[in-house]
């Protein structure tokens, strides 16, 4: 098998897995875990925005907490203090935090490496302490609880989040549609321009690129994606709290995103997992989990400095070598 | 008024206190070139030593010697395990520094427990001042963290070891091509960073209280008065610590701390995008 087919298969497994978890998941775990994976979606996407920047653009955001909160606060406050339905809610999450990462983008991307990673994290904990302070509007650490209306509500067809299968498909497809996005971003011209200005920025503006306007696109997609998953979680929880603001939320991400593997599309995916896996498994035995997570971190970067996707992929392409070039054949170099 | 000076008085020994361990951050991020994660928790390390100093002994000054040469040998462990495998890769560095991080924190959760503790002044007398009584404590910090500011700028400037960091720091490979051992300066560097904010935790651990997440706070400070300083700035990081701290303390009187907090965040970004240099590029060398 060649390393394109095993992984056509993978996926092929992967998606049916993730369809089956309604059904499969209660039957052979309980109904808790479901809510789990819900979750571990939702903390995936917000990933997939750390690793748009990082690992296709080259900028370490260590902010990126803000635009999950504008995700979580505009929908929060749209339906709470505004009344809105759910979808124009939905929508209120998104643009807030696309604005917001247009806002704050236009300062952010003129700086790059330690500085940018630093003006994110600052302009994220500027908004954390305002949303700390200003409890009229967020309710500050104890947040916003609000009631979700119906999601779908045409003539009879009646559904909302209490449905807890229509909630996991909900949350779902709305990761999987962002992530067939990215997907085709990073294929598209517009992700090779990144993948040019991540490799050398200096040689990407030689041959015409933009690389401050491409940085900014870059940085608001980035708010999209984290926008989106704040709005998921805030449907998820019926909560929003300037906590998930702070900048440990920024930097757990980052983590997910340089343990699973920056650069790949599954690479936030399997970090996320991995991590949620061991604290829900591991928090419930032992209330000092943060140790294992912690070892893990370092242990990956010492071990696996590419991500567990990078040695997974390092794995199969010397599995398929193996087989595809006998012993002692000289192998041609086709990149410089 | 004199709310005004108490506050500002605060605020300026706070900031002599913060420039120690912001130095500490400062050299690591200069010469190693990584982001620090876990150098607020190296701080919290120094509480911890005090409290467990005091416990044990029953002396609180021979925390002042004891927290830095724990601290000395944490940091050229971690140096040595941890950060030199990774070849001072910033964006892992990140990584491993915040796993860095949780393990410290969860460490101390563990070992000294999870709420906060007090610790009395070592120094219990009072004199009147601003018209209040002001602890003798806190001016004594002052004092301490002025003569380990001044023996460490002394350290760097008139030591052979200080030298060859400053020679690493400048340029590596013409410092290495002179026989100058760079891979034990990194693990000296790191050392003497963890070993600075490990004093500045015990300064600071009779004014302010011994917890586990006690370095969450401290670190975006201590990073404001890095960029604000301007990076590698040393002299410039230490005035930029105690310029903050003094700007908060002052804010304070008239507003809450949060206020005073986002006041310093605008500072440091308006910095960070006029003159990413920092404030003092120019002033000194």
């Amino acid at each position: 098998m060649s390393a394109a087919s095993i992984e056509r298969c993978l996926w092929l497994i992967f998606a049916a897995f993730l369809v089956a978890v309604p059904w499969l998941i209660p039957m052979v775990i309980s109904n808790f875990w479901v809510s789990v994976i819900a979750e571990i979606l939702i903390w995936s996407l917000f990933a997939a925005s750390v690793n748009l920047l990082f690992g296709y653009v080259g900028l370490l955001s260590f902010g990126q907490a803000l635009y999950f909160g504008f995700g979580m606060y505009g929908v929060a406050i749209g339906i709470q203090d505004l009344g809105l339905s759910f979808w124009p809610a939905f929508w209120l999450g998104i643009v807030a935090a696309m604005a917001m990462a247009l806002v704050t983008g236009i300062f952010a991307v003129r700086l790059t490496w330690h500085y940018f990673a630093i003006i994110t994290v600052v302009f994220s904990l500027i908004f954390y302490f305002l949303a700390l302070t200003n409890k009229w509007l967020t309710g500050g650490d104890d947040g916003i609880n609000f009631t979700l209306p119906p999601a779908i509500d045409v003539g009879g067809l009646r559904m909302s989040f209490t449905d807890s299968t229509f909630q996991y498909f909900f949350i779902l497809s709305t990761v999987a549609l962002c992530f067939w996005l990215m997907h085709r971003l990073v294929a598209s011209p517009l992700g090779k321009a990144f993948l040019a200005i991540r490799d050398n920025d200096v040689r990407a503006s030689l041959i015409g690129l933009n690389v401050y306007l491409l940085r900014l696109i870059a940085f608001v997609l980035a708010g999209f994606l984290a926008g989106v998953a704040g709005a998921l979680f805030a449907f998820f929880g019926r909560y929003a709290s300037a906590s998930y603001m702070f900048y440990h939320v920024s930097g757990e991400a980052v983590v997910w995103v340089i343990v699973g593997g920056a650069g790949t599309l599954l690479g936030p995916v399997v970090g996320t997992t991995l991590f949620i896996i061991v604290r829900e498994i591991v928090s419930t035995h032992w209330e000092h989990h943060a140790l294992i997570v912690g070892t893990v971190a370092i242990l990956v970067v010492i071990f696996a400095p590419k991500g567990v996707v990078g040695l997974w992929n390092d794995w199969i392409a010397r599995i398929t070598e193996r087989r595809a070039v006998p012993s002692g054949a000289t192998q041609l170099r086709t990149e410089p | 008024m004199d709310r005004l000076l108490l506050l500002a008085m605060n605020g300026l020994i706070w900031g002599l206190i913060i420039a120690l361990i912001a130095l500490g951050l400062a050299i690591i991020f200069g010469l190693l070139d990584i982001i620090n994660l876990a150098h607020g928790d190296f701080f919290m390390i120094g509480t911890v030593l005090a409290w467990a100093t005091l416990q044990s002994t029953g002396s609180f000054w021979l925390a002042f010697l004891v927290a830095p040469l724990i601290g000395f040998a944490m940091g050229a462990l971690i140096q040595r395990f941890v950060i030199q495998p990774i070849h001072n890769v910033a964006a892992l560095s990140i990584v491993a520094t915040f796993g860095l991080s949780l393990i410290l924190q969860e460490g101390v959760r563990i070992t000294y427990g999870p709420t906060p503790g007090r610790i009395l002044p070592p120094i219990q007398s009072t004199i009147p001042m601003f018209g209040v009584d002001y602890e003798v404590y806190r001016l004594f910090a002052a004092a301490v963290a002025i003569l380990a500011l001044g023996g460490f700028f002394l350290f760097l400037q008139h030591t052979k070891l200080g030298t060859w960091m400053r020679a690493v720091r400048h340029d590596r490979d013409t410092a290495v091509a002179l026989g100058i051992p760079a891979g034990q300066v990194y693990v000296l560097t790191f050392a003497i960073g963890f070993a600075l904010a490990a004093l500045g935790g015990v300064v600071a651990a009779p004014i302010t209280t011994v917890d586990f997440r006690g370095g969450v706070d401290i670190l975006p400070f201590c990073f404001m008065a890095v960029i604000i300083g301007g990076l590698g700035n040393l002299p410039g990081t230490a005035a930029a610590a105690i310029l903050l701290s003094f700007l908060e303390g002052i804010i304070q009187s008239v507003a809450d701390p949060t206020v005073a907090r986002i006041a310093s965040l605008v500072l440091m970004s308006t910095v960070l995008l006029l003159r990413p240099q920092g404030l003092f590029k120019g002033l000194t060398r």
